[in-house]
C-alpha cells in the first residue's frame, strides 16, 4: 500500500498543468542540448577539414554559448521535473525510481561526462588542437545522446511496461514496446532542433556575408534529413502503444487528437519546408523564418508531450499506479478499509465545514480525485455533475472506470462515496446547504451493489493478459 | 544500531546507507566551494582592505570567480546521486517534507538558474568598472542564493526527520518546527563548508604557483613585483589557513550546540554503539585539520604532504559527519520500513550494468582532464 501524501492546493492551476509547463521547456532544452552537440561535431569537423573555413566561428563563437545555457537550463529543469513530479504524484516517482534506480545511477554517470567533456572544451578550446576539440565534442555529444538512451527507456516503460508486468525483469522493462520508436524520435527531433536553432545562429553572426551564411544554413539544414523518416517512426510509436491510449490519441479525445494533430502538423511543415528548400534549390533560411520554424518545433514539442502525458490516464504508470496515486492491487482493500482511513492530513482547501461527513468527503476527493479535477476550476465536478440527480452521481461514481474510460475505479468504501456526494452537493449549494444528512443503510447497500457492479479493475483490462494481472496481484510493490 | 554504523544492518540496508553517505560526501566537497566561496567574495567585497590591490583582485578571489561557475555545474550534477539514493532509503520521509514545503521547496530550482548566471557576470572582466557598492550588492546577492538554498535542504531534512509533527505542519503551513535547531544546523553546515573551501582553495593556489609565468605577466601589467607576488601568495596562504581553523572551531561549536537540542535517544545512539566510532573519528580528524593547518600557516606555498594531509583529515571528518548525520535520521526513521525499503530495491536488477558504465565514464573523464593538460 501507498502511503498517503499531504496534497497541495495549488489553486486553479492544476499541478499537473504545471508539470507539463516544466516538462515541455525540459525536454525542448536537453534535446537542443543533445542535438547541439551533434551539430557543433560536424561543424568542428567541416572546419578542420577544409570543408568550410567558416564553420570554426560557429562552433568557437556563438553556438557553443547556446548550447551552454542551453545545458544548465537543461540539466536544471531536469532537477525541476523531479520536484515537480513529486508534487503532483510523489507514488509515481517513486515507483520509477525505484524499479530503475541503478538505470538513473548510469544516467547520471553520463551525465558527469557530458559536463566535464563540455566544460572542457568550452573552457580550453582556444589552447587545443582541433583533433583535441573534435574529441571533446565528440564525447560530449556522445554523452548527451547516451543520457536521452537511459532516460527514454524509463520514460516509455511508464506507457508501454510491456512484457515488464509480467516478468518484472529489468531487460523486458527497459526495452518496453515503446522504446525503439522513441528513441529514434527523439533523436531526430534533437538534430532538428539544434539544426533550427543553428540557422537563427548563422543569420546573426555579423561577419559572414550571404553566401558563406547560405553554405552554413545548407550544412545545418543537413541535420534536418533524418525526418524524412519520422512519418514512419511515429506510425511505429503509435502502434506500440496500448489500443486505449491509441484511439484517445486517434479521435476518442477530442483534446488529444487536438494537441497530437498540432504536433504532426508543426513537424511537416517544418520538414517540407526544409527537405523541398534543400532538394529543389539551395536552402536559405532567413532569421525571422527560422525562429517561426523554432517556434513551430516547440509547439510539436509541446504537443508531443501532452499527447504523452495525457494518454496515460487512468494510469501514470500503465497498470502500475493510477494517476491518483493509488496503485491498481490495493483498489479492492481500499474499498473495504477506506480510502482516507490512515490519511493524518487536515482539509486545508475548504473552511466551515458544516459536518464530520462532508469533511470525509472533501478528503476523499482529494486523495482520489483533486489530480484530474477541481471542484469549481479546471474540469470541475461541480459542472460535470451538473445535471444529475443525487442517484445518479452515486451510480456515475461508484461505476467511475464505465462512466468514462480515462478514470480509475473508485477506491473507497460506500460510505465514503456518499459522503463524497455529499461534498460536491455542498459546494453545489454555494457551500449554504448546513443539514448534516444520516446516511441509510438502504443507500450503501445500493452504492455496495453499483460497486460490485463496476468491479475494482480498470476499464481497460480487456487488454491485459490474465497472467499479467494474476503477476500484478501477486508483487507486493 | 547496536554496531558502528553501517555495520549494524542487514546487506542491503547497509549498502544503500554506505552509497548514500559516499554520493552525499562528494555533493558537499563540491558544494562547500561554491557556498563557502561566495561567502569568501562577500568577505573580499566588503572589505577590499588597504594594500594596494584589493582583495577581490587578489589570487583566491580570482580562483573562485574563475572556478565557481563549473563547481556550480559539480555541486549540482553530484548531488542527483544523493537525491536518487535519498529516495531509495526514506521515500517517504523525503517525498513527504518535499510536499509540505510545496512551492517554497520548488523555488530552489529558480533561484539556482539565476545565481548560475549571476556567477557568470562575477566572473565577466565588465564589473571591475562598476561602482563598489554594487559589486558589494552582486557578491550579498549572489552568497545570500547560496545560503538560502542551504537553507532550503536543511528545512527539508529537520521537516522529513520530524513525522509527527507533519500533520500540523500541513494545517498551519509553518514548515519551521523548530527555529533553533533549524539555525544550529544550518550554521553548522555554513561553518563547515568553509574548511572544505580553503583546503580546495590551497590546492589550486598551489597548481596557480606552478604555473605563474601567465598570471606574472598579467600582473606584470599593473606593477607588481616577483617579491610582492610572493608575499601576496604567503599572505593568501596564512588567510585559508586561518579560515580553516576558524571554520573548523566554529562548525564544531555549533555542532555540539545541536547536539543538546537533540532528542535523548537520539544523544544515546551517538554517543552509543552505532555513533561512539565515527565521534571519535570526527573528533580526531578536526583536530588534525586544526594542528596542520596552525603549523604550517607560514609557509607562501604549501607543499604536498601537507596538502595530502589534510585532504584526507577533512574527508574523513565529512564521512564521519554523514554517517553520524544518518545515525541521527535512522534513530528516529522506522527502521523496519527502511530495512524493508532497502531488500526491496536490492532485489531489482541493474547494477552490473552501472558498474561497468560509472568504469568506462570515470575512464573517459579522465581522459578529456588528461587532453586538457597536455595542451
Ligand atoms: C486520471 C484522471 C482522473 C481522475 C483521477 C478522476 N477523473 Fe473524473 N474525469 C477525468 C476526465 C479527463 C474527465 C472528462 C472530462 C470531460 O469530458 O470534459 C472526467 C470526467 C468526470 C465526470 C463527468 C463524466 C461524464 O460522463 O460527463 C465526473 C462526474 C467525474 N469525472 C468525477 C470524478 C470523481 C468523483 C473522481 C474521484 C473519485 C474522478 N472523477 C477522478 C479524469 C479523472
Ligand atoms: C549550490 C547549491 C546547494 C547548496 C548550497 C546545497 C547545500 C546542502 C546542504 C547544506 C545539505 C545538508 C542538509 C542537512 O543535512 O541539513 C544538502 C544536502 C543535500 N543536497 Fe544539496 N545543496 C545545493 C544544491 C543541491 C542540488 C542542486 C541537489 C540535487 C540535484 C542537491 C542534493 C542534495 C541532497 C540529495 C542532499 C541530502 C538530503 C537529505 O538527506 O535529506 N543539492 N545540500
Amino acid at each position: 500500500m501507498n502511503p498517503v501524501y499531504p496534497v497541495n492546493d495549488y489553486g486553479p492551476l492544476m499541478p499537473g498543468l504545471v508539470m507539463a509547463a516544466v516538462a515541455i521547456v525540459h525536454v525542448f532544452l536537453a534535446q537542443f542540448a543533445v542535438g547541439g552537440g551533434i551539430l557543433l561535431c560536424y561543424f568542428q569537423w567541416l572546419a578542420m577539414t577544409g570543408r568550410n573555413t567558416t564553420a570554426r566561428l560557429f562552433v568557437n563563437g556563438y553556438f557553443k554559448i547556446l548550447v551552454l545555457i542551453s545545458f544548465v537550463l537543461g540539466a536544471m529543469t531536469g532537477v525541476g521535473i523531479w520536484f515537480t513530479s513529486i508534487q503532483v504524484s510523489a507514488p509515481t516517482i517513486g515507483q520509477m525510481v525505484f524499479n530503475f534506480h541503478w538505470i538513473w545511477a548510469t544516467e547520471w554517470t553520463f551525465f558527469s561526462l557530458e559536463v566535464v567533456a563540455g566544460y572542457c572544451f568550452y573552457r580550453y578550446h582556444n589552447q587545443l588542437t582541433d583533433r583535441t576539440n573534435l574529441t571533446l565534442l565528440g564525447l560530449y555529444a556522445f554523452a548527451a545522446w547516451m543520457s536521452l538512451f537511459w532516460i527514454n527507456g524509463i520514460l516509455s516503460w511508464q506507457l508501454t511496461p510491456g512484457s515488464w508486468l509480467e516478468t518484472h525483469s529489468l531487460t523486458d522493462g527497459f526495452f518496453n514496446p515503446g522504446f525503439w520508436p522513441s528513441l529514434f524520435f527523439r533523436t531526430i527531433v534533437c538534430m532538428t532542433l539544434a539544426a533550427l536553432i543553428g540557422c537563427i545562429v548563422v543569420n546573426v553572426i555579423p561577419s559572414l556575408d550571404r553566401s558563406e551564411k547560405q553554405e552554413l544554413i545548407n550544412r545545418a539544414a543537413h541535420l534536418m534529413t533524418p525526418m524524412l523518416a519520422m512519418p514512419l517512426l511515429g506510425g511505429w510509436y503509435l502502434l506500440s502503444m496500448p489500443e486505449d491510449s491509441r484511439s484517445w490519441v486517434l479521435g476518442g479525445s477530442p483534446a488529444m487528437m487536438l494537441f497530437f494533430m498540432i504536433s504532426v502538423g508543426a513537424s511537416l511543415a517544418i520538414g517540407s519546408y526544409a527537405l523541398i528548400g534543400l532538394w529543389f534549390q539551395k536552402l536559405y533560411i532567413n532569421g525571422a523564418t527560422a525562429t517561426l520554424l523554432l517556434f513551430m518545433a516547440f509547439g510539436a514539442t509541446a504537443g508531443g508531450e501532452f499527447v504523452r502525458e495525457g494518454s496515460r490516464k487512468p494510469y501514470t504508470i500503465r497498470h502500475v499506479v493510477y494517476s491518483n496515486g493509488i496503485r491498481p492491487q490495493d483498489v479492492a482493500e481500499l474499498r473495504r478499509r477506506g480510502c482516507v482511513a490512515d490519511d493524518p492530513f487536515p482539509v486545508t482547501f475548504e473552511s466551515k465545514l458544516p459536518s464530520a461527513n462532508i469533511e470525509l468527503g472533501a478528503k476523499v476527493f482529494r486523495r482520489q480525485c483533486a489530480v484530474c479535477h477541481t471542484m469549481e476550476g479546471a474540469n470541475a465536478i461541480v459542472h460535470l455533475t451538473g445535471t444529475w440527480d443525487t442517484d445518479q452521481m452515486r451510480m456515475n461514481i461508484a461505476k467511475l472506470q464505465q462512466t468514462k474510460p480515462f478514470m480509475p475505479p473508485f477506491a473507497g468504501t460506500a460510505k465514503e462515496l456518499e459522503c463524497l456526494i455529499q461534498y460536491i452537493r455542498w459546494v453545489k449549494s454555494k457551500r449554504q446547504q448546513n443539514s448534516d444528512e444520516d446516511i441509510s443503510q438502504e443507500t450503501l447497500e445500493r452504492i455496495t451493489h453499483w460497486l460490485d457492479e463496476a468491479g475494482t479493475e480498470p476499464a481497460d483490462v480487456h487488454g491485459v493478459s490474465t497472467s499479467a494481472m494474476a503477476a500484478r496481484e501477486g508483487s507486493s510493490r | 544500531m547496536n554496531t558502528t554504523f553501517p555495520f549494524g544492518f542487514q546487506l542491503p540496508l547497509a549498502f544503500y546507507l554506505t552509497i548514500y553517505v559516499l554520493t552525499l560526501v562528494v555533493h558537499v566537497v563540491l558544494m562547500a566551494y561554491v557556498l563557502g566561496g561566495s561567502l569568501w567574495l562577500t568577505w573580499a567585497s566588503l572589505f577590499p582592505g588597504k594594500e594596494k590591490t584589493p582583495r577581490t583582485m587578489q589570487p583566491v578571489a580570482r580562483l573562485l570567480r574563475d572556478w565557481m561557475p563549473f563547481a556550480l555545474s559539480g555541486a549540482i550534477t553530484a548531488g542527483v546521486a544523493p537525491l536518487l539514493f535519498v529516495q531509495i532509503l526514506y521515500q517517504q520521509q523525503f517525498y513527504t517534507a518535499n510536499l509540505l514545503l510545496g512551492w517554497r521547496w520548488m523555488v530552489v530550482i529558480p533561484v539556482l538558474i539565476v545565481v548560475f548566471y549571476l556567477l557568470y557576470v562575477v566572473k565577466s572582466r565588465a564589473i571591475a568598472s562598476w561602482a563598489l557598492p554594487l559589486r558589494v550588492l552582486l557578491a550579498c546577492g549572489v552568497a545570500t542564493c547560496f545560503l538560502f538554498v542551504a537553507f532550503c535542504w536543511t528545512a527539508n531534512h529537520l521537516l522529513s526527520l520530524d513525522q509527527s509533527q507533519w500533520p500540523t505542519v500541513f494545517q498551519s503551513g509553518n514548515a519551521v518546527t523548530s527555529a533553533i535547531t533549524l539555525a544550529l544546523r544550518l550554521a553548522t553546515w555554513v561553518c563547515g563548508t568553509l574548511p572544505v573551501m580553503s583546503l580546495l582553495g590551497l590546492w589550486q593556489l598551489r597548481g596557480m604557483r606552478s604555473r605563474t609565468a601567465k598570471w606574472d605577466a598579467e600582473e606584470a601589467l599593473v606593477g607588481t613585483s616577483p617579491t610582492e607576488w610572493d608575499y601576496r601568495f604567503s599572505q593568501e596562504n596564512r588567510r585559508l589557513m586561518i579560515l580553516s581553523v576558524a571554520g573548523t572551531l566554529s562548525a564544531f561549536i555549533f555542532a555540539t550546540l545541536y547536539y543538546s537540542q537533540l532528542d535523548q535517544k537520539v544523544r544515546h545512539s551517538l554517543t552509543g554503539s552505532a555513533g561512539f566510532v565515527w565521534l571519535m573519528v570526527l573528533v580526531t580528524s578536526a583536530v588534525a585539520v586544526i594542528l596542520l593547518s596552525l603549523s604550517r600557516r607560514k609557509k607562501s606555498v604549501q607543499e604536498l604532504s601537507t596538502l595530502l594531509g589534510l585532504t584526507c583529515a577533512q574527508l574523513i571528518q565529512l564521512v564521519a559527519a554523514a554517517s553520524l548525520r544518518e545515525v541521527i535520521r535512522l534513530t528516529q526513521a522506522d527502521l523496519t520500513a527502511v530495512t524493508q525499503n532497502a531488500a526491496d530495491a536490492f532485489q531489482i536488477g541493474g547494477f552490473a550494468v552501472f558498474l561497468i558504465f560509472a568504469v568506462m565514464n570515470a575512464g573517459l573523464i579522465t581522459w578529456c582532464i588528461v587532453l586538457v593538460k597536455q595542451k
